[in-house]
Parts: C-alpha cells; structure tokens; sequence
C-alpha cells in the first residue's frame, strides 16, 4: 500500500481544523448580553468621530507613534547589522575571530530576542519611571537581536567560493566584507528591514496602551470609556497610514531599483535613514521636552530567597504554561492555516485586493482590543486569547501570502484555468503549491513569534502566563516577576529550537 | 569626529541636567485611571488650576493608564502627588517610604463597594453577606485589578461568603479596567453581574446615566477606609519650607462657597476634604496582604 504523503501545501491549509475547538469554545460560551455594545462598535466603524479636536489629537498620536517607531527601527537596523557580522561564522573566520565569539553572541541574543517589547516596556518602565525613551529601549533590544540572527544566518549561507578566491589573492578582511559580502546582503536587509518597520509600529502602538504615549494611548483611553466612534477614528487613521507604508514598502523592494545599481540603491537608502532618524528624534523632543531629563535609576526592593521558594509553590506553574501554549498553538493554527484557505476560496484580482485591506485590518487592531471586544460576548478563555492572537498574525501571514504570489508569474495559473479546471483548484495548484513551502518556513518562524507574543493577550484576558505577570507586576512581587520573566524567556527558547528544527527539515524538502 | 561625539554628549548632559532644574518648579499630580479619562481631565486640570493660583507654582495634570503606574511612578519620583486608592495607596507608601498621607474625602473614611447585577438574571438585593453565593456561576467583573473598592474588597466579602473567582462562570472573573466601564458592561448584559465603588454609582445614578430597568445594586458592602492623596517626602526641599504643610491647609480649605472649587468639590462627589492618617489604612493593608496584592 502506497503511504500517505503529507506535503507542504496540505500541511499549510491543515492547521485551520482549529477552527473546529475555537469556535466550538467560543459558541458554548457565547450570549447575546454584549450584542448591543458589539453593534455600536461596528455602527462606529462608518460614523467615526470627525470632531476637529479628536482628529488633531489622534494625528499628534500618530506622529509620536510613529517617530517612536521609526527611531527606534532604525537603531536597531544599524545595531542589528553590526551584531550579525560579529555573531556570523564566516565573518569571524575571515577576520580571524575565534568561532567562540560568535557562538557566545549568538546564545546571547537569544535571550534579549526571547523576551517580547511588552515585557521589556513593564520591566523598563518600574526601573526607570514614565520616560519616552523606555518604549524606544523596549523596542531596539529585541528588533536588534532579531535582525542580528537574520542577518547573519544571510550571510552564513553565501557561496564561500568567492570568499576563499579574494582570499587567495591576498585581499584583507575587510576588503571582503565590504566588496564581497555587503554588497550581497544589503539589498536583503533593505527588503527585510523594511517590513521590519511596520512590525515596530505594531509594537509602539502596543506599548503606547500600556502607558507609553502615542496613538495606543488614544486607544487604550477611548476603549475604557467605550467611546467608540472616537475609538475608530483612530483606527481609520492607522489604516491609511499602514496602507501608504506598505504601498511605499513594495515600491522600495522593486528588484528594478537595485539590481545593476547596488551602490547608489544602498546610499541612497542610508541617507534616507539617517534623515528618518533625525527627524523622528526631533519629533520626539517636540512632543516630550522632558527627552532627555528622566534617565534615572530607581532600584527595586532587595530580592529575598524566601520569596522566590515561596512563589515557586505558590504559582500555578504546570496550569500557566499549559494555558500559554495552548494559545500559541490555536492562534498558530489559526494563523497559517486560513489564509491559504481563504484566498483560495477568493482566487481572483479583485477579491484579493479587498482581501489585503482586510488583512491591513487584522494587522492594526491590536490582540488586547481584539479581546476585549470578543469577551464582550463571551467569556475569557484560552480560545478568545488564541483567536485575538490568530486574527491579528493571520493579517501579517496572509499578506506575505498574497505579496509572494502576485510576485510569481501566472502562466501556470492561466492554463490550468484554461483547461475548465475550478478557479479555487487552479489556484491551488498553479499559485499556492510554488509558494507552500516557503510559506510554511516563515509560518514556523511566525509561529515562534506568536509564542512570544502570547504575553500580549494574556494580560487583559485573564490567561496564561500573560496574566500572570500583570498580577505580580500589580502586586508589586519582583521575584515573581522575574520567575515569569524566566519562565517567558525558557519557553520561547524552546518554541526557537523546535521551530529552527522544523525549518531545516522543511528547507531541506526544497 | 571624536570631538563632536563628546560635543554632543556634553550637549546631551546640559539638556538634560537643565530640563531636570526646570521640572522641579511644576508640581505634578496625578491619579489613579477609575473613571472615564475625560472626566479625570476636566476634575484634575480644574483642581491643578486651582492649587497653582494660590500656591504661586505652576501645577501639571499629568494622565495615567493604569493604577500600577500611578505607584511606579510616585516611586520613581515623576509625580509629585497623587489621588490614591486604598490598596494602591498602602502599595505607594511601602515602596516610597516616608511620603505622607495629605487628605481625604469626608466620605472616604466610611466608603462602601456595591455589588451589581444585570436584572435579567432576575437575582432580588440581598441582605446577608452569606447570600452572595447567589452569584456563584454568573459572568462577573471587577473593575481594574488594583482598585480598592472595584477588586480588593469586592472579593474579600466574596471570599467572606464562601465565593471564591474559581466560582464564576467560565472559572474567571472579568477586569472592566474602571468603575464606569463596569456598569456599562453589567447594564448591557456583557457581564451578569459586578462590583463597583458606591460613589461613582450614586454619581452616574444620579445623572440619569442608568437604566434602573437593565441594572440594579444587590448588596452594599460595610464600610472601610479608601482614597486619599499622598505626598512625596521631599516636597519641602523642593518649594520651599512649610510647602507640604501649605498644600494640605490649602486642599482642606475647599469649600463649596467659592464656585470654582465648589465645581471640583463636587466632580470629587465630596463635600469637603478632611485630615487623614496612614493607620486608617491598617485594615485595607491586612486585605491586601491576605489576597496576595501586597507582599
């Protein structure tokens, strides 16, 4: 008998029978109580506010937001670029570093890339009081980190052959890397810094409903008091912002630009850069005079041993880990199985277009409204943290999904509609199957990610670990604290090992 | 190149070494986020206004999101005085020692939670604290997680009851983030039932923002001691000697007579302010101790 072969497409659309458990959750716990409230959320969403004041303030949200965001995407991409030369296995060889250097950075920022923005923000914020600064060091350690195991696993997996020939004709280290090595991966860092950009400005949205400033500040005070309409206001205008960003995103990663031109492509982008960093720092100082002034240490209480026993006994710890990656799972699942399905249930031009305003949607609407928004109707569970969680990663999968495939060429498409085959079906296979398993690499990499950022809905519903660190953070018990910090940081780690094994396998498919 | 660097950072430390000289001629006040942020806007710029007249400095309103900031930041010293809850207060004074309890409202010595229900669940007010249990299996919400009388002693009587969280439907009860936020969830019927400070009730009964046909008050807890304002310790080193002691005389001093601070007096649902002291906060510092909310 022939075995079943599981194949990368298949793998990808199988993860949405979590639908299944979420909404069977979902549904048993459903009732008509928060109907009304619901309806006057989305009658907001065509009467948003238009009061002149509300408009302005939302607008001077944005612009901190995004001068936060920009700032600090940019220190990071320097920082990031940096670090993965050093934490690279082939630079250090050519620069005749031990490999040890790089295997100790490498452990390093495994740490400070396992621990999400929001943590550090908490963190920061009890050590060094309100500052604006916080949410950009919140931000730039684990963007930097990240790009830094990005960037060097680009460079580790160059063609070495023209490495060892500069070599041989005697060419210094840094000769290589700057005639050799840069020139290959800047353009990649320029298309993947890029996208980086809006996943800053998802972070310093998030961190602003946390304290931090900005548009989620407008957020976080119009959903306490369910002042809806003022509520949409701001998120229309994060819409259009997202919509220009992205356009100007694809636009920058136009192979045209840079191809035959790599020089002037990457001074070009630098002098952006640079202007960038400038003047988001200026609109931070206009926006907060005080900048600069609140760089203070204030040391918490002295940790007692006792206190960290204590806490190990007292905290729930098998039920907290399993609440946590039980959400990562759902949403996980969620996450990377619907988008393939749904776009294959929309295959054309048209619907696909609606579909990445949807999905630019899914992306604004951070997971602790979404929440809120669910529990209005049911009540917490792990189901509605996942599903928060899932909408919100569905939006960034589905548009890599759908920018990839209008990258690829539709021949294979158009015949197989041409032989009378269903439009779904041609999709399937003329436009998914070339794309799958790629798709799938960077869904494992996502579903890393979503593991971190279970820490985001956990807070406001009432789950899993997430949870956990907003009660010992409100009661002020620093020991528990850094147990649950720890605790974040070892199953991330884990959740990075097991992804790092399955993207192997999977690229060894290829 | 080097020379602008140390340029720059001297420019840096001269920023910030003079912004700091300049913050210290504001005071700063603050309060806990328990009601609608608009409402805290219009209550605290009105009172900072106020105290800046008479004091003859110039006083800042600055808005919080959440109760454990208010703490943190007292700590870290970026607010100078605060409108505290009980529970959250105690908290302040045992991570900033030495600071002092200024004031509090005449009706804060005796304050009340009220328990609230969706009258679709067609629960009758109670008179016992034991009939609590008729809450057992309701989706029920506090309102943030660290107010005192919308979380601490809601669920100290619960407790009292024989109720624990565990008890509520779906094993966990709900966080509204704010008093208001708590009627306007139990009214609707997103939650069944809640526990809110009595003040803000009354407040919003008696603007007529509640449908007395949607939602009605159960029970009403016994009384315990809640807000106050609190101090830094170094205020005097800062404004000058006596400043503390200036301040209290002059929050005390409010009175319904003057129109402007009539108008405060009253978005503070207070008639006047009144000495307080820390022991009064004994008992809400066992409770927070007993639930684990303070360590």
């Amino acid at each position: 008998m022939k075995a079943l072969n599981i194949t990368p497409p298949i793998i990808a659309i199988i993860p949405s029978l979590v639908l299944l458990p979420i909404f069977i959750q979902i549904i048993q716990d459903f009732h008509i109580g928060g109907l009304s409230i619901l309806y006057n959320f989305i009658n907001a969403s065509i009467n948003p506010s238009i009061n002149h004041e509300v408009i302005i303030n939302c607008l001077k949200g944005l612009r901190v937001t995004f001068s936060i965001a920009i700032f600090s995407w940019s220190i990071s991409l320097i920082i990031g670029i940096i670090l993965s030369l050093f934490s690279s296995y082939t630079i250090c060889r050519i620069l005749n570093i031990p490999q040890l250097v790089a295997t100790c950075l490498r452990r390093f920022l495994t740490l400070t890339r396992a621990t999400h923005e929001l943590i550090w923000g908490l963190l920061l914020l009890q050590i060094f009081g309100l500052a604006p600064w916080i949410a950009i060091i919140a931000i730039i350690i684990p963007y930097s980190s990240l790009m830094a195991r990005v960037f060097s696993e680009q460079i580790d997996t160059l063609d070495n052959k023209e490495i060892l020939a500069l070599e041989q004709v005697g060419a210094t280290g840094s000769q290589i890397i700057f005639t050799s090595i840069l020139p290959k991966i800047l353009p990649f860092i320029c298309t993947y810094g890029s996208y980086r950009l809006e996943c800053a400005f998802r972070g310093a949205t998030l961190l602003g409903i946390f304290g931090l400033g900005g548009i989620g500040n407008n957020l976080r005070l119009s959903i306490i008091s369910l002042n809806f309409d003022e509520m949409w206001t701001s998120l229309w205008i994060m819409f259009i912002a997202i919509f220009i960003l992205e356009k100007l995103v694809i636009y920058i990663q136009n192979p045209k630009l840079y191809l035959n031109n790599i020089g002037k492509y990457v001074l070009t982008s630098f002098t952006i850069l640079i202007i960038l960093m400038v003047l988001s720092l200026k609109w931070i100082v206009i926006t907060d005079s005080n900048f600069f002034s609140s760089i203070r240490f204030h040391p918490i209480e002295t940790l007692k041993l006792d206190n960290f026993i204590y806490a190990i006994n007292y905290l729930h710890w098998l039920n907290l880990f399993r609440e946590t990656i039980t959400i990562s799972f759902l949403a996980s699942s969620f996450a990377i199985g619907l988008p393939p399905l749904v776009l294959m249930f929309c295959p054309n031009r048209f619907t696909g277009k609606v579909l990445s305003l949807f999905w630019i949607f899914c992306r604004i609407i951070p997971p602790p409204f979404t929440t809120l928004l669910l529990l209005l109707c049911t009540t917490p569970s792990t189901s509605v943290a996942a599903l928060a969680l899932g909408i919100q990663n569905m939006g960034v999968l589905g548009r890599l999904l759908n920018e990839n495939i209008n990258k690829q060429s539709e021949d294979l498409f158009q015949s197989l509609n041409s032989t009378g085959a269903m439009e779904s079906i041609s999709w399937l296979y003329g436009k998914f199957i070339p794309q799958s398993n790629s798709y799938l690499i960077y869904s494992i990499y996502r579903a890393d990610v979503i593991l971190r950022e279970t820490v985001v809905v956990g807070v406001v519903g009432g789950v899993g670990l997430g949870w956990q660190l907003q009660e010992s953070l409100s009661s002020f018990a620093w020991e528990e604290v850094l147990l649950v910090t720890a605790a974040f940081i070892s199953i991330s780690m884990v959740g990075e090992i097991i992804s790092e094994y399955f993207q192997q396998h999977l690229q060894n498919l290829d | 190149m080097k020379n602008n660097l140390v340029q720059l950072i001297v420019f840096l430390l001269f920023v910030a070494s003079g912004a700091k000289a300049i913050a210290k001629e504001v005071l700063i006040i603050s309060a806990i986020p328990d009601q609608y942020p608009e409402k805290l806007n219009r209550l605290y710029t009105k009172l900072a206004n106020e105290l800046s007249k008479d004091l003859n400095i110039k006083v800042k309103y600055k808005p919080l999101v959440n109760y454990q900031a208010a703490v943190s930041a007292f700590r870290t010293g970026d607010l100078d005085l605060v409108w505290f809850g009980g529970l959250t207060g105690v908290q302040a004074r045992l991570q900033t020692p030495g600071s002092k309890v200024i004031a509090q409202r005449d009706i804060d010595a005796k304050f009340h939670s009220v328990f609230i229900v969706n009258t679709k669940t067609n629960l009758k007010p109670i008179k016992d604290i034991s009939e609590l249990k008729v809450l057992r299996g309701k989706r029920f919400t506090f309102g943030s997680e660290s107010s005192t009388s919308g979380r601490l002693m809601p669920q100290y009587y619960l407790e009292k009851a024989g109720l624990q969280i565990r008890d509520f439907k779906g094993s966990k009860s709900g966080f509204s983030g704010s008093h208001d936020a708590t009627i306007a969830l139990v009214q609707s019927g997103s939650y069944e039932a809640g526990a809110l400070n009595e003040e803000v009730w009354k407040d919003n009964y008696n603007s007529g923002n509640i449908d007395v046909k949607k939602v009605i008050v159960i029970w009403r807890t016994p009384p315990y001691s809640d807000y106050h304002w609190l101090a830094q310790p170094d205020l005097d080193k800062h404004f000058g000697k006596g400043f503390t002691t200036k301040l209290q005389k002059k929050i005390i001093g409010l009175n319904k007579r003057n129109p402007k601070q009539k108008e405060i007096l009253e978005l503070f649902s207070a008639n006047r302010f009144i000495k307080a002291e820390s022991n009064q906060y004994k008992n809400i510092e066992k409770i927070g101790r007993s639930l684990g909310k303070i360590r």
